[in-house]
């Protein structure tokens, strides 16, 4: 039987972790809004976050603020190729919804596969961003690093909420995902709208990656589990509502941390994808559609 | 919601036009027997994945859903079989049918809640059932053995008539093949394949002709998961070891690729793009790592490029010789 410390203990984990989860559902959220289509290979960009982070760090030794600096804006840039080389000519094309989300899913083992040859299978890991710690309340052992995702991640959510309000690009964005054909009349550039979405949802995924690789490690397949957490944290939350997707993050990684203590370690994904079926049969619109953002969105 | 199906355009009958693809079966069968061993197990996993493909034709082609989580049905049948032949000393055919019917009792469980769903939340709810049965394999250990794989699984047979050889094995499996197509070409022509093109075409048009959208779905999910159990227990037979990375994602982007190349929505389209996205990497030797991101790029470049795949050709070449019908 789990003392109490143990479950308090798993719960902060378990917000470090579902922070990360409402990161990488954040970016669902923006390219869904942007172009109505699902990234299957969202979870990638956290990969190659990390990925990249480890190698400019270990590899060419530059300190941890440039490799982070330089790792942003290269995953970034992955996002925009493939935007530019795989869903925008099926678009053009008229591909049917689930021609494009398959064209994704095969981007991802694509990335991945050359990850894994590139960079070899070993696992890899770096230090966290402030040594010492971990800090403890009463028998709570809270790393550093979770100070770090949790500070970064409010950070982000609070620039986020910035970009979309205040910024034209942000608001245009905005316009896009509620009437694409009214923007582009406006003289929006849609497609240009697209390239921004893609790259500052890689972004957002690779921040994430960064972020939470010194918390465990970083191999060319951890994609895959982050990608289709954040889809559950997005789905949660309410297909599209970058609130409701960190909100559905940080719930579900607490579930998830919970089932650890109950199951054990190996079922963890087994019950964040039960939780997913659950609430895509129960709660299509998400568990918070009731607050009265459901009401605005019609 | 714009309709996403690939209806084909075939001709309802059968007669002459499937003598032609039965005949290159029987070649490419025939030049397999004549070749090694090792040529025999390359076309064994061809046709095996036909068979897959086959099924999943069944749900995406012709009702024009997606499943991205058939793979969990091939798990439980090359499990069920593995489980039941060397534990329990069943019949591997028995066992084979057996496995079909548990697969056939669990997808219709599974898909009738899942099956209202649409677009990309049916999309990821397919793909996490594929994903819940891929953990699964990997953690009840007490029951798949984890990692390590089942080993030591008999081959193909029935009642003390053991098919010892590995080409009598791939010519079972090429029979097998050629009946689940046939099987699904009659049926794509009846009453209840009509009926799966309607809602592949419109839902709504379905519903208003009286089709019974949520029953027909259902059905043919099971038909698809009935085909990936027995590949799923042909595959295990096959090689006699199985491991949970056989049944993981890159079955599912190895099928699709199939399908998609073959073209989707016809009736040979999957056996086609099995046959070929087998032998391809195995032209291109010493591509042994680089073969998943072979399967990708084709992938991607048919997904982008051909959308209705090889046998896709064939209709516009049907179409050209018969203008007056007019605009498709």
């Amino acid at each position: 039987m789990p003392s109490l410390v143990e479950f308090l203990q798993s719960i902060v984990n378990g917000i470090g972790l579902g922070l990360i989860y409402g990161l990488v559902g954040i970016g669902f959220c923006v390219i869904y809004n942007a172009s109505g289509i699902v990234n299957f290979a969202q979870g990638v960009f956290v990969m190659l976050g990390g990925m990249v982070c480890q190698v400019l760090l270990a590899e060419l030794g530059l300190p941890i603020w440039l490799a982070i600096m330089v790792t942003i804006p290269l995953v970034a840039l992955s996002g925009m190729v493939m935007e530019f080389a795989i869903v925008r000519p099926m678009m053009h094309r008229g591909a049917t919804l689930f021609a494009i989300i398959l064209a994704t899913l095969a981007a991802q083992i694509m990335i991945e596969r050359i990850t894994l040859i590139t960079f070899g299978d070993r696992p890899r890991t770096f230090s966290e961003f402030t040594s010492g710690g971990p800090f403890k309340i009463g028998g709570v052992a809270i790393g550093y690093q979770l100070f770090w995702i949790l500070g970064c991640g409010a950070l982000l959510v609070f620039l986020l909420w910035l970009f979309f309000t205040r910024t034209r690009v942000g608001r245009a964005l905005r316009a896009c995902s509620q009437n694409s054909e009214a923007a582009q009349l406006l003289g929006v550039p849609v497609s240009q709208m697209m390239l921004v979405a893609f790259a500052l949802s890689a972004a957002l995924g690779a921040i994430a990656g960064i972020l939470v690789t010194p918390t465990q490690y970083t191999a060319y397949n951890v994609g895959t589990p982050f990608g289709v957490n954040g889809f559950i944290a997005a789905i949660i939350g309410g297909f599209g509502r970058a609130g409701g997707a960190l909100a559905g993050g940080l719930l579900l990684g607490v579930l998830q941390a919970l089932a650890i203590v109950a199951l054990g370690a190996g079922f963890k994904n087994v019950a964040a994808l039960s939780a997913l079926l659950v609430v895509l049969l129960l709660f299509p619109n998400g568990l918070f559609a009731g607050f009265g953002s459901a009401a605005r969105s019609q | 919601m714009t309709s996403h199906a690939i209806t084909s355009t075939e001709p309802t009958s059968v007669g002459w036009r499937s003598a032609l693809p039965i005949a290159a079966v029987a070649v490419v069968a025939a030049y397999g027997l004549m070749s090694s061993d090792y040529v025999v197990t390359v076309l064994g996993f061809a046709f095996i994945y036909a068979i897959f493909c086959t099924g999943l034709n069944f749900f995406m082609g012709y009702t024009g859903q997606a499943s991205f989580g058939q793979s969990a049905f091939a798990a439980i049948g090359g499990y069920g079989s593995a489980i039941l032949c060397t534990d329990y000393g069943w019949e591997p055919l028995l066992a084979l049918i057996a496995t079909m019917a548990i697969s056939g009792v669990v997808a219709a469980v599974v898909g009738y809640p899942t099956l209202r769903l649409r677009g990309h939340y049916l999309a990821m709810a397919t793909f996490a059932l594929g994903l819940i049965a891929y953990e699964i394999t990997i953690e009840w250990t007490s029951l798949t053995q984890g990692y390590m794989g089942y080993a030591g699984i008999p081959p193909l047979g029935l009642g003390g008539f053991e098919l010892a050889t590995l080409k009598q094995q791939f010519i079972a499996i090429v029979v097998m093949a050629l009946i689940g197509v046939g099987v699904a070409s009659r049926l794509r022509q009846s009453r209840f394949g009509r009926a799966l093109a309607s809602i592949a075409g419109s839902e709504l048009a379905a519903r208003a002709l009286g089709v019974d959208i949520a029953r027909y779905k259902l059905v043919a999910f099971v038909i698809a998961a009935l085909y990936a159990s027995a590949a799923g227990s042909l595959f295990a037979h096959f090689v006699g070891f199985i491991s949970p990375e056989i049944y993981g994602t890159s079955m599912v982007i190895q099928s699709f690729a199939m399908l998609y190349l073959g073209g989707i929505g016809t009736t040979w389209g999957p056996m086609l793009g099995a046959v070929i996205v087998s032998v391809l990497p195995e032209a291109l030797r010493g591509l042994k790592e680089m073969q998943d991101i072979a399967y990708t790029a084709i992938l991607i470049f048919i997904l982008i490029f051909a959308p209705r795949g090889l046998a896709g050709l064939t209709v516009l070449f049907r179409r050209a010789r018969r203008p007056a019908l007019g605009k498709a």
